[in-house]
């Protein structure tokens, strides 16, 4: 276990740096994605799989896939398109998917039947003890972060709307 | 929660309650004076709302780990919600005449207090986070409203990367400390500081980032370089709301971290907290000098202030505490009038502000009274007695001299010797004849004269608190 949270930690390092530096948007979603799912592997292996199966679920399913929505939206017409075929040419989903193998490979190590689990955080959180906590002493947290919210919907509302 | 804990937390609903109703007001209906009229009507309730945990005295309430209601907490909600209030009359009076939607602003200066009023209460990792979030983003809304002007969206922008930047700086700083010792209560957060020492360098590189993420939302030197920028960018009222607000809000988020313990921070910490205070204190003086755009001015000035300010966090003790409060007072009125007087003189809101300095020669002779309140205003902020600037100033020296913080002292006499003459220098543009003058009979409209009620009743309690700040000294005693 604790061999695949080194492996993941430096995934994670590894692609984060790469969707920086990467040049063209489609390129640094792919590492994006996987980066995330690293992270959510290191939740994993410290013992929060709530916060795994989160991170997993709401970052890179729901939105990387507006982003990628979205980049693919920004670029219409036919030109976009031959620049499109470019950017998802199998090279440049190699590293993503070399990186995202290793990710893979040590997953599957830790699952073999035959090794013994045990976290490599002190102990491990459950979804019924987030939720414990996040309804009990947090509650205002909370509340206050539903008002955070609003704040960000209010003014990405007002940026974004099209003075007519 | 008991009945003590549920009226402590009596601010928090109203304002909650005041947002939405904004809100589902301007769904129904926009309508300006309406919009401002409801959220005014709130946030007088807010303030009122504060009074029965004030008058109870019963000391400190926790409500749940998150938050705790104090002294110091309900001082600096009050101010919050003072800033506001002028804040909101400002902002009635500058977007009367604006074209485009004006009825969002609102909301989002009531979201921004809520974050200031969490500030104030926060006394868990998780509430100063969420608190200055919710502070600081409604605000790049706010900088970059007028959407139509590339320069508002670009101060919009800058202010949302950096001061995301700066949030995320503050999170890996708490992370730290909090791998290390597993604290995230605030109490304990200021005692970890306390006793920093050169074997925890995970609580060190937390501390330090956590003082970065502070000091640049109070811009100080070297985390100020958004300062002239933003306030140049954003609208006259929102640039106050920012050198207002938000100061407070985070000022009393810092006194939690760097004063509560009772002791004197770590000399590590207080090195530190020197050198970013002489920093801003020499930094923003200079460079104040030679600016020809009154809004940057200000805000180097408020650079400097802030730098004066730090000494608070340095000297330990309830005098330091009381004075932190008495100087955030006198420089809350007295930007909230500065920068009042250049968003009535620019409205209706035009191309962009007034806000060359040359565009303010002469003004006296054209608009008298507006310009009288403006040049009581500078002469608080340079610090000239009789005025609330004065009384701020001589609490923070009187602190320093009695810690024994002499480079800090001559740092604040150095700033403001510095200070007099670029203050001055406004005043005296204010002042030049003008042959063949017209004396333009000023506009007004029902908002403007709110607005310059607002003013006036800032000049005579700034005149008040110079001259009698007993009453104030008091308040701010925790």
């Amino acid at each position: 276990m604790e061999l695949l949270f080194y492996v993941a930690a430096a995934i994670a390092l590894l692609s984060t740096a790469l969707v920086v530096t990467s040049p063209n948007p489609v390129h640094a979603l792919l590492y994006l994605v996987l980066s995330l799912l690293a992270v959510a592997t290191t939740f994993f292996t410290l013992g929060a799989p709530f916060a795994g199966v989160l991170q997993v679920i709401v970052y890179a399913g729901a939105i990387l896939v507006l982003f990628v929505f979205v980049v693919m939206m920004l670029n219409l017409g036919r030109r976009t398109t031959e620049q499109e075929r470019i950017w998802l040419s199998p090279v440049a989903a190699a590293g993503p998917a070399i990186l995202a193998t290793v990710l893979l490979f040590m997953l599957g190590r830790v699952i073999m039947p035959d090794t013994t689990l045990t976290a490599a955080g002190l102990k491990t959180i459950t979804a019924k003890d987030v939720g414990i906590i996040l309804y009990g002493p947090y509650l205002l947290a909370v509340e206050l972060a539903s008002m955070l919210l609003l704040a960000g919907l209010v003014a990405a509302y007002h940026l974004g709307k099209s003075e007519q | 929660m008991t009945a003590q804990q549920l009226t402590a937390l009596l601010p928090f609903f109203v304002i909650s309650a005041t947002i939405v109703a904004v809100m589902l007001a301007i769904s129904v209906r926009r309508h300006h004076r309406l919009t401002a009229f409801l959220s005014v009507v709130g946030l007088n309730l807010t303030l009122l709302s504060l009074l029965p945990t004030w008058l109870a005295g019963t000391g400190p309430v926790q409500v749940t780990p998150l938050m705790v209601v104090d002294g110091l907490a309900s001082f600096y909600m009050a101010l919050v919600l003072v800033a506001t209030l002028g804040v909101m009359t400002l902002c009635h009076a500058y977007f009367e005449g604006y074209r485009s939607d004006r009825e969002e602003i609102y909301l989002l200066i009531l979201l921004g207090a809520l974050g200031g009023l969490t500030l104030a209460c926060a006394n868990h990792a998780a509430t100063l986070l969420i608190g200055l979030e919710l502070l600081s983003l409604p605000m790049v809304a706010g900088v970059a409203y007028a959407t139509s002007d590339r320069r508002a969206v670009e101060g919009g922008a800058k202010y949302l990367v950096l001061s995301a930047g700066a949030s995320a700086t503050l999170l890996f700083g708490l992370a730290l400390i909090y791998a290390a010792t597993g604290a995230l209560d605030l109490k304990a957060l200021a005692a970890i500081l306390v006793n920093a020492n050169l074997g925890q360098p995970l609580v060190l590189a937390g501390a330090a980032m956590v003082l970065a993420g502070l000091a640049f939302k109070l811009s100080i030197v070297p985390f100020h370089q958004w300062t002239p920028d933003v306030y140049e960018a954003a609208p006259a009222p929102v640039t106050a709301y920012l050198a207002t607000v938000v100061k407070a809000g985070v000022l009393a988020a810092a006194l939690r971290l760097f004063h509560a313990a009772g002791a004197p921070p770590s000399p590590l910490v207080v090195k530190a907290l020197t050198i970013l205070a002489l920093a801003s204190m020499i930094v923003g003086s200079l460079l104040a000098l030679r600016q020809d755009n009154l809004k940057r001015l200000l805000a180097y000035s408020s650079i400097a202030h802030f730098g004066f300010l730090l000494i608070v966090l340095v000297a330990p003790g309830s005098r330091s505490l009381e004075t932190a409060g008495v100087y955030m007072a006198t420089y809350l009125i007295t930007s909230l009038g500065v920068f009042g007087v250049i968003a009535l003189v620019s409205s209706p809101a035009g191309e962009r502000d007034r806000e060359k300095l040359s565009e303010y020669q002469g003004l006296f002779w054209q608009r008298p009274y507006v310009v009288s309140i403006f040049t009581a205003m500078m002469l608080s902020l340079a610090g000239i007695p009789l005025t609330a600037g004065f009384i701020g100033k001589f609490a923070a020296i009187a602190v320093g001299v009695e810690s024994d913080l002499w480079l800090l002292v001559s740092g604040i006499v150095l700033g403001s010797a510095i200070g007099i003459y670029y203050y001055l220098r406004v005043i005296s543009a204010l002042f030049v004849p003008m042959p063949g003058y017209e004396r333009v009979s000023e506009s007004m409209s029902w908002a403007q004269s709110a607005g310059g009620v607002m003013l006036l009743l800032s000049m005579l309690l700034m005149l008040a608190m110079g001259v009698y700040p007993e009453p104030l000294f008091l308040l701010a005693r925790p």
